[in-house]
């Protein structure tokens, strides 16, 4: 791999991996809900930026979706629901505050009984 | 050249900005690192070819989405104290460790001999202005793809926060 | 030739049975009425117009119904072939039964289960239609098991009787034994022959091993159906059900199922010569055995019961000599009589309130003079004091007995003659025996019945019965005389128009010949002789013994033979023994599976063992399932962690 002619997929996938590696780091290490939701956003946007970079350096020479750039449909509605997933999630941090007045996410253990 | 210092600049500035939304204790600070990291990706986007995207993800996910994330923050209010301790178990050792053996793995394979090579467009500097003519990744071609070939998905979506909206009203409210 | 309209026959009543059955209770009693009776006789007309057309052009009508289900080689159609041995079947279920259809209008006038009673009745025709008409083993059997089901369903009509309907589970349980080798015999055949078609079996050449076993496992299946030894001993407890019932199912059609699928598989049987001579020595038996039970009974209904195994008895020793055709024509007289007997009885229990004990009997012949007539005509029919329709029958049996060349399968001399030549003779004398005995206990029961006088308690007064009940009864009678030309001999009506109707004509070539050959032609005069000598005495001794003294009569006879009459009146002990032999012991392995099957492997093991064993495990998976998030996602981590490996590095 050329390092410095750095138009080729493998820099946007080892970068996307470093990224969902950090956000996944995140998830498993943090004590905080909103910090966990956030590290979710991040390794979203590592899959996004996957989505992007096979978009545009394929492996193949023609798409069996027809068109390369249906991995630009994918990202937005990845966006899309990534939206919808942050305000539900948000939502549930507030009503889960509300009772336990804590947003550790090791304190959220009732579902177990 | 100029493309790979750009890309070297933007990949830092994201993986630092996302080292900061995981390692800052306050939340604050990680939502603002976080929308620094979604600015970053954004140039790393147009790297890629992806225009329209990279303007959606400054608009939707550091617009829209982020100000929820400030706003819950600032409504919560958390003081020092209820932040809690960090704590370190050997679970969250086991799942680090299984996390850098995944990230280990990838990088493996993508930098490796096995990863293939003979793709057509790979580095070849016509097929990308061929490309760029061709309006690659703006508004128009993203939207015939969405609105064309992808309707059903995307009308699908547009229910999806619909019935986000009303979820989070109904959760968040306590007492309607 | 192929048609389309056979399946009606044993559809109708079905339609019928599904009426009466589902909407009978809501339904008038008239249209119960009108719907059972009238699919009976449709279904009769229809095969009282197939069995007109039958001749030279048609011999046989044949119709794929539809079919039923394929697997691999194996192909079981719902076909019906109608020839001139199931076409006479049909008429004589059909007719016989429409017949009994309209007795039980009267009969079970009073009950409140009539509706039910008359779907079973229907479901029972279907059946037994199924059972004549279908033209492979596989639809044969769905019309065996569904007379079956009948058969257990009208014994137990009165179920909140405790007696009666263990009298049902009875019938049901000793003809399961049965069926399971009638079940093993279609198997054998299918596999060696690759069909359950009778028409494909009735021309395979079989192995001599192969034929010999096949037709054993059928007729262990026909001994519990029709009531043979050793499985005979439900047929008297199954006159529990409802008297039309017992005339129908229990003497006239059903039980002679066995004698009917021997008498089909004809060319099964020839080719194994030692299950014939099984065939015959088990019908002479159960003739003997029988009718030694028979003269000791009081019940009028068990008399009859036990005479129905005897004369079944006959109709084997006759399909078991090779002479199919005097075996199957003693099943359609014996259907004549037998029916008209037992509905007899029917009217006397219905004319004495329900009274079945022949010693409260006696001198009835003043009350119920119709009932007393056909009485008289059937029982002379059974007895052969006359020569009627059960004399020819009988006599034919016996005769051929006699001159059997059947039992050739030691045919090792040269000039072919058959080795067993004592069999036949023997069969022939212990046959003539039982004759008498049966000539014997049949005027023993007619004399404590209808002669003398009344013995009954003063309450009841004996009455005839409607004329809906005594109509069945004289036509019955009328048709046990008219059979007699079935059986009339052929050097009598050689050349007239009366040959056409003698069923050895009527059936010639339906059926195989036995191996050694029929028997030479033989003179029947010195057997008509003997045969009417025996039942002459049979007459004489119960005259003597019963006329003038009734009851006095048994006395005698007790105080002669003690011991014998002793064991006679218990049923020779035949059901304390299979009590003991088969019951207790059954029960006792029952027991004994009870502990160790159920209250330690699948109480112990299984129902607590594996609840304990859960619990156990979810003690354990408690651990992971902590509720700690980070936990679970750390170990989905792992897992993502192990597949990447797998799929990225190895694949």
């Amino acid at each position: 791999m050329d390092f410095f002619h750095a138009h080729q997929a493998q820099h946007y996938l080892v970068l996307a991996a470093m990224l969902f590696a950090l956000g996944a780091a995140g998830v498993v290490l943090r004590r905080n809900a909103i910090i966990v939701l956030m590290s979710i956003e991040v390794m979203l946007n590592a899959v996004n930026l996957t989505f992007l970079a096979f978009s545009r350096f394929p492996l193949v020479p023609n798409s069996p979706m027809g068109s390369f750039l249906s991995g630009h449909a994918a990202v937005f509605f990845v966006i899309a629901t990534a939206a919808a997933e942050a305000s539900v999630g948000l939502a549930i941090i507030i009503a889960v505050f509300r009772s336990r007045t804590s947003v550790n996410v090791d304190e959220f253990d009732t579902l177990k009984l | 050249m100029a493309e790979a210092i750009l890309f070297y600049l933007f990949a830092i500035g994201a993986l630092a900005a996302g080292a900061q939304v995981i390692f800052r204790r306050n939340p604050i600070y990680g939502a603002l690192s976080l929308v620094g990291a979604l600015f970053f990706l954004s140039g790393i986007y147009v790297l890629l070819a992806a225009h329209l995207i990279a303007i959606l993800q400054i608009i939707v996910y550091a617009g829209a989405v982020m100000v929820l994330f400030v706003f819950v923050i600032m409504l919560l209010n958390l003081k020092e104290e209820e932040l809690g301790e960090q704590r370190i178990t050997v679970w969250k050792g086991v799942g680090l460790a299984a996390v850098v053996a995944s990230f280990g793995v990838i990088a493996w394979r993508a930098l490796g001999p096995a990863f293939p090579q003979g793709a057509l467009m790979q580095g070849d500097r016509r097929v990308d202005n061929a490309l760029l003519v061709a309006g690659f990744g703006g508004v128009k071609t993203v939207g015939r793809i969405l609105y064309l070939a992808s309707i059903l998905p995307f009308e699908v979506t547009s229910l999806l926060l619909l019935v986000a909206v009303v979820a989070a009203v109904v959760v968040a409210k306590g007492r309607i | 030739m192929e048609v389309t309209w056979l399946h009606l026959v044993p559809l109708l009543p079905l339609i019928g049975a599904a009426i009466c059955g589902l909407v009978g209770k809501w339904l008038p009693k008239g249209w119960v009425y009108a719907v059972a009776l009238a699919s009976v006789l449709l279904s009769f007309l229809i095969g009282l117009r197939a069995f007109i057309g039958l001749g030279e052009q048609a011999p046989l009508f044949h119709e794929l119904w539809f079919n039923w289900f394929s697997a691999g080689s194996l192909r079981v159609d719902m076909a019906f072939s109608f020839d001139r041995l199931s076409g006479a079947l049909t008429l004589v279920v059909t007719g016989v039964g429409f017949l009994i259809h309209v007795y039980s209008v009267g009969y079970m006038e009073e009950d409140p289960g009539y509706w039910r009673y008359f779907s079973y009745l229907n479901l029972f025709i279907a059946a037994m239609m199924t059972l004549v008409l279908g033209d492979n083993l596989v639809a044969m059997f769905v019309g065996w098991e569904g007379v079956g089901l009948c058969s257990y369903l009208l014994i137990g009509f009165w179920f909140t009787d405790e007696e009666k309907a263990y009298a049902g589970r009875k019938a049901f349980i000793v003809n399961r034994i049965g069926d399971f080798g009638f079940l093993i015999g279609i198997f054998i055949l299918f596999n060696q022959v690759g069909t359950v078609g009778i028409a494909q079996i009735n021309s395979a050449v079989l192995p001599l091993g192969v034929a010999s076993i096949a037709a054993l496992c059928l007729f262990i299946g026909a001994t519990g159906k029709s009531a043979q030894l050793p499985l005979y001993i439900w047929l008297p407890d199954a006159m529990a059900g409802p008297t039309p019932v017992s005339a129908l199912i229990h003497a006239a059609t059903m039980v002679t199922a066995g004698v009917y699928m021997v008498a089909r598989l004809s060319h099964l049987y020839v080719s194994a010569p030692g299950v014939m001579a099984v065939v015959a020595v088990v019908g002479v038996l159960t003739a003997l055995w029988s009718a030694l039970i028979a003269t000791s009974q009081n019940d009028i209904k068990k008399v009859l019961a036990y005479s129905t195994v005897s004369q079944l008895g006959f109709m084997f020793i006759g399909v078991g000599v090779g002479a199919f055709f005097a075996g199957t024509m003693h099943l359609v007289t014996h259907a004549f009589f037998k029916a008209c007997l037992f509905l007899g009885s029917g009217a006397v229990i219905h004319g004495l309130h329900g009274e079945q004990d022949i010693q409260r009997m006696g001198g009835l012949r003043k009350y119920l003079p119709s009932t007393r007539t056909t009485f008289l005509v059937a029982t002379i029919a059974i007895t052969g004091i006359l020569p009627i329709s059960g004399f020819f029958s009988k006599d034919e049996i016996l005769g051929q007995a006699l001159h059997t060349r059947a039992f050739s399968f030691l045919t090792l001399t040269p000039d072919g003659s058959t080795r067993l030549t004592w069999l036949g003779p023997l069969i022939y004398a212990v046959g003539s025996f039982s004759a008498f005995l049966t000539s014997f206990y049949m005027w023993r029961c007619y004399f404590l019945t209808f002669s003398g006088e009344y013995r009954g308690p003063e309450s009841v007064h004996p009455h005839e019965s409607p004329s809906v009940m005594t109509l069945p009864l004289w036509i019955l009678a009328a048709l046990s005389v008219i059979g007699l030309v079935l059986g009339l001999p052929q050097a009598w009506v050689h050349g007239t128009g009366l040959q056409h109707w003698t069923w050895e004509h009527f059936t010639d070539g339906v059926f195989s010949r036995p191996r050694g050959g029929a028997p030479e032609e033989f003179s029947p005069y010195l057997g008509y002789g003997i045969a009417l000598i025996v039942g002459w005495a049979g007459w004489a001794c119960s005259y003597a013994l019963y006329f003038k003294r009734g009851l006095a009569g048994d006395e005698l006879l007790t105080a002669r033979i003690h011991v014998l009459r002793g064991a006679l009146a218990n049923k020779l002990y035949v059901d304390e023994l299979y009590d003991f032999l088969v019951v207790r012991p059954f029960w006792a392995l029952a027991r004994g599976l009870f502990r160790l099957v159920d209250a330690t492997l699948i109480d112990g093991l299984f129902v607590n063992g594996i609840p304990t064993l859960i619990a156990w495990v979810g003690a354990m998976a408690r651990r992971f399932q902590n509720g700690d998030v980070q936990r679970y996602l750390a170990v989905t981590a792992l897992g993502v962690a192990a597949l990447l490996y797998v799929f990225l590095v190895r694949g």
